[in-house]
């Protein structure tokens, strides 16, 4: 008796499994509808962000890049299937994923969004304000600036400089880690003949030194080793600031507090203050010393 | 899409009506409107259920002026019951005001009432029924008035944009009477609904024990955010919009549109963030204010912000995502036309972070200590510990001994805007494009007020006293009044003020910001002045709908008004008083196998009757009531001294009598007693109950009710100097229903099915 049970139990599973969970779909409606993504996990996160239990289920096939969605029509709607599944990150011809969103995919999966024009401002995507999309976004900014002609050539050497103070204020060594290795590329990317003259010997002066702390940076990646070779590295960059050339005005501010009540230097694209060398804990601390605006 | 297309026919009918009375006035455009109001049935989150319905529609139709023109809005009253329209923020003589029993008599089912005034300002407003919770189901609807084309204030680049009304709400399927009465009884079945219990289970898993242990040995239970749990939030009736055009204009990159946003919410929050970038705030409780970028900001209960956004390029339609504050639900609008640019939701809260941050801040009493911080105009807001898209998803705690630093020490640390990217809105950065003083040679008043309040009975207050606890406020006409308030309870309140704009002390000086809604969260202080230069009854309110209810309100009596409508002004405010103290019932009885288990409760905001039963199912089980009428004391009433009576009876076959812990002899099987006693909350919310019969028995008792174990599991205990005592463990399926296994003295072990209403 018992095993007539089980016998059947498994053919009924057999049964079920081949017609999969259309059977369990009432007015299921198919349709096909791209979504953009890369790999074998995207397909994973799609499939789980679109799937509502006996209402929907999407399968997603990473070579065609084509979603087949099953769903009950009278339950739920297309668009509400796409929006999840953008809100996991993935785009499609409807609903473009929110940026933080997208950037905090693995690496893998940041795959490139075709249908997202380009991002005149970071603000695309609202408030959380997404690391990987503005760093993206400034390199990409370095790169165009170093080829254009007539482009100041220290430009990148500061971009990426602040990109790294900005790591620090986020207490972010991964990243700072990052920036510093960019910055060491952006300081050996220098073209010396095209520096003015007052450029010129100041770059002479403290390439050396600057090339070394930018290093020591990129060589850690404790926050607080960081932190001391970026007061070093600050105080060549303002050497620099002083004779180079700024769209904006660049603020030269001040912790009094940092190492012991020694104090330490940076420099800011912004009059606010927000501290690299104690990140959230003393956000504020500090002030501006002098503003440089040498256009 | 509709709604410019509604826009239009309102506009339509306006000018027919314009035209149809330009000839009868010569001097000014008398605008009129008629509203039919009539109960409907809706669907908006899976159940039909019933709601109001104004013209046919939710919410209530877009009434539109120009500053000058006179109103006339003629409320044709469908309904089963009474109702009254409230214009918020709207200058008016008082009898206008919609206040039933306050300003006017309520408009009686099946009867037609006018409201006729003058349209003296300009700006976004709204307006709603200000009878009962009608207002949660329906009765809401913006109330636009605009400047004048030749306006001198008229701002070039801002009232020329193109402009849509946005009035946001919450749907609920349970019926708004049953919310309140929940409410009052500390029912937590929204928090099961929120995921919000802030059980023991859930604070072990977090690693918090020890903080929940403290928040209930502080006599606090779980705090949220808000109180109530929405199905659904919807924009202008809709929880997803798209608006591809304004005026017929198709939107494209780079336009601006101007959204005219009122919170008709009865008791929530929301935030506002759009996908397109900054916000540009331009007006407040419709007053215009410097445009100020922000990347969010929060919209209190019934305040209206007008924000412009522009939309970044073609072919994407830009969401604009309101949240609410418990980030539960949301609704979008999608601003643009194309592929829909998506907000990220706004991550879960921290709760027992918020627990943490509460327990440091309470103190024994009850009383709340802001530690020097001097809070206020919502600058420091202490749920940021909560935010995890500010203080970070799990607390990073660095090696800082170096340098003797501490977080604690940090005057920034409940600071959002020093803290994160993100640019919140708060109070201080409000700034009047005009000059706002109030002239110098009038006399001022001064009047103070602590906000006041307790969770666990839901009564909320000011000065611990509720509006059936106090007069009117006498104000001369020509007064200047000067209001501090600071709220000691642990909730933020909305407090709305009837009839006049106030300016709050905020520190721009001459240029200080006017509003009618004041939200002032735990630990603020905030100052507020206007002049009392309109003279009648006017009401002051918080106006979180249930609140308002509970009697968190005052009236300020400017001279002593006529009002035609209210001949008999004192039996009209006895009436108004009732109305926000209204009691309710509860009752719960549990269906066991070795018998019944029951109370039953009715209460308002001091008094309780209630009467608990034990019955058997046999004459040798035996039966027991015990009826108490007790009145609560002190603001955090946590003291309730009561008289009583005991029935019981029970037949054992032998007659037998049982002493108690003080050797005295009780009588078990039959007994009358009459009793005084009190009860008293305990640390970790035990409740002490002191009793002494007629006969001059004594019994001692401690009790705790509902200990949260987890997310569903309640368990509680009982014993006494009768040498009673029980144990219970109850599973929580629905709101009204519990599974419950107890043990009892008396009655032994059982296990049944528990009901409550």
């Amino acid at each position: 008796m018992n095993k007539s049970i089980s016998k059947i139990l498994v053919v009924i599973t057999v049964l079920l499994s081949t017609v999969n969970s259309f059977a369990q779909i009432k007015n299921a409606k198919t349709e096909t509808v791209k979504i953009y993504g890369n790999c074998g996990m995207c397909k994973t996160t799609i499939e789980k962000a679109g799937n509502v239990q006996n209402i929907a289920s999407v399968e997603w096939n990473k070579d065609t890049k084509l979603a087949t969605i099953t769903y009950n029509s009278a339950k739920i709607k297309q668009d509400e299937i796409l929006k999840s599944i953008a809100l996991a990150g993935y785009d499609s011809e409807k609903f473009l994923a929110p940026d933080d969103v997208y950037a905090k995919l693995p690496g893998c999966c940041q795959y490139s969004r075709e249908l997202k024009p380009v991002v005149k401002s970071n603000d695309a995507g609202g408030n959380m304000k997404n690391e990987h999309a503005s760093h993206n976004h400034s390199e990409m900014a370095t790169t165009n600036t170093a080829h254009a002609q007539n482009a100041p050539q220290l430009k990148a050497v500061f971009d990426n400089y602040f990109s790294v103070k900005d790591a620090l204020v986020k207490t972010d060594a991964g990243t700072a880690f990052d920036k510093a290795t960019a910055l060491i590329k952006a300081i050996k990317g220098v073209e010396m003949t095209k520096l003015s003259t007052d450029e010129h010997t100041v770059w002479m002066k403290v390439m050396k030194d600057l090339t070394a702390n930018a290093e020591k940076i990129a060589a850690s990646k404790d926050v607080a080793k960081q932190r001391e070779n970026f007061a070093l590295l600050s105080k060549n960059m303002y050497e620099l600031a002083k004779v180079s050339k700024h769209e904006k005005p660049i603020y030269y501010q001040h912790c009094p507090m940092y190492s012991s009540g020694k104090g330490a230097y940076w420099l800011s694209k912004e009059a606010t203050v927000k501290n690299p060398y104690y990140g959230s804990q003393m956000l504020t601390c500090g002030n501006v010393q002098e503003t440089i605006s040498n256009k | 899409m509709n709604i410019p297309q509604k826009n239009f026919t309102i506009r339509l009918l306006q000018v027919v009506f314009i035209l149809l009375c330009s000839q009868s006035l010569s001097a000014q455009k008398v605008v009129r409107y008629e509203l039919y109001v009539k109960d409907t049935l809706v669907n908006y989150a899976g159940k039909e259920k019933r709601a109001i319905a104004v013209n046919g529609q939710i919410p209530m139709p877009t009434l539109t002026f120009i500053e000058g023109d006179t109103a006339e809005i003629i409320v044709h009253n469908q309904l089963k019951e009474s109702t009254s329209l409230h214009w918020h923020g709207v200058f008016l003589p008082n009898k206008e005001d919609g206040v039933p029993w306050l300003t006017q008599k309520p408009i009686q089912a099946g009867t037609t009432y006018t409201y006729r005034f003058p349209i003296i300002q300009h700006g976004t407003h709204w307006y709603h029924s200000h009878s009962g919770l009608q207002e949660q189901i329906g009765m809401y609807g913006s109330f636009i008035m605009k400047k004048k084309d030749d306006d001198k204030i008229f701002r070039k680049g801002i009232d020329d944009l193109p402009t849509v009304p946005i009035i946001l709400s919450e749907w609920t399927n349970l019926n708004p009477d049953n919310i309140n009465r929940m409410l009052h009884n500390a029912n937590d079945w929204a928090a099961i609904k929120k995921n919000a219990t802030q059980s023991y289970a859930e604070a072990i898993r977090e690693g918090h024990f020890k903080t929940k242990l403290t928040n209930e040995w502080k006599r606090m239970l779980a705090m949220d955010v808000s109180d109530v749990y929405y199905d659904k939030i919807l924009i202008n009736g809709h929880h997803t919009t798209d608006l591809t055009t304004v005026d017929g204009k198709t939107l494209k990159a780079g336009d601006k549109v101007r959204l005219r946003v009122s919170n008709g919410g009865a008791s929530s929050y929301f935030w506002l963030r759009y996908a397109g970038g900054k916000i540009s705030v331009v007006a407040n409780d419709g007053n215009d204010v410097e445009p100020v970028e922000v990347d969010r900001l929060i919209i209190a209960v019934s305040e209206t912000y007008d924000i412009v956004v522009t939309i970044p390029e073609d072919g994407i339609a830009y969401e604009f995502l309101a949240t609410t504050e418990d980030r539960t639900q949301s609704a979008s609008y999608f601003v643009g036309n194309g592929i829909k640019q998506l907000l990220s939701p706004l991550p879960k809260l921290k709760y027992f972070e918020g627990m943490k941050m509460m327990n440091d801040m309470m103190k024994m009493n009850g009383d709340l200590d802001d530690m020097g911080m001097k809070m206020s105009l919502n600058q420091m807001d202490m749920n940021v510990v909560m935010y995890p898209e500010i203080t970070g998803e799990a607390k990073l705690m660095q090696d800082h001994s170096q340098h003797n630093m501490n977080m604690d020490d940090d005057p920034n640390r409940y600071d959002a805007n020093a803290l994160g990217e993100i640019k919140t809105l708060n109070y201080a950065m409000l700034q009047s494009p005009y000059n706002t003083t109030l002239p110098k040679d009038a006399p001022v008043k001064e009047l103070q007020f602590t906000l006041t309040g307790n969770m666990n009975r839901y009564v909320w207050s000011m000065d611990n006293k509720i509006l059936s606890e106090t007069d009117k406020i006498p104000v001369t006409k020509g007064e200047i009044l000067r209001i501090t308030l600071y709220n000691n309870s642990m909730m933020r309140h909305p407090m709305h003020l009837h009839g006049f704009d106030f300016r709050v002390i905020n520190g721009k000086g001459e240029k200080s910001p006017l509003k009618n809604v004041l939200d002032i969260m735990p630990m603020e202080t905030d100052t507020i002045e206007f002049l009392a230069n309109e003279e009648g009854d006017w009401f002051f309110h918080c106006h979180i709908l249930y609140h308002m209810m509970s009697g968190m309100n005052r009236v300020f009596a400017v001279d002593d008004y006529q009002n035609p409508y209210l001949p008999n002004k004192k039996k009209a405010y006895n009436k108004l008083q009732n109305e926000s103290n209204m009691p309710h019932f509860m009752a719960q009885n549990d269906f066991a196998t070795n018998g019944n288990d029951g109370e039953a409760m009715l209460q308002n905001a001091r008094w309780s009757l209630g009467t608990e039963w034990r019955l058997g199912y046999s004459d040798m089980h035996g039966y027991e009531v015990e009826t108490h009428l007790g009145r609560y004391i002190g603001k955090m009433q946590w003291f309730m001294p009561f008289i009583g009576f005991d029935w019981r009876y029970r037949k054992m076959g032998i007659d037998e009598h049982e002493t108690n812990l003080f050797g005295q002899k009780n009588e078990k099987d039959t007994r009358n007693a009459f009793s005084v006693g009190f009860m008293y909350t305990l640390p970790m919310l035990v409740n002490f109950q002191a009793e002494v019969y007629h006969d001059g028995i004594v019994r001692l008792s401690l009790m705790r009710e509902d200990i949260p174990i987890s997310k569903r599991l309640r368990a509680g205990f009982m014993a006494n100097t009768d040498k009673e005592y029980m144990a219970d463990l109850k599973y929580i399926i629905n709101k009204n229903i519990g599974i419950r296994t107890h043990y009892d003295s008396d009655m032994g072990f059982g296990v049944g099915l528990a009901l409550n209403y």
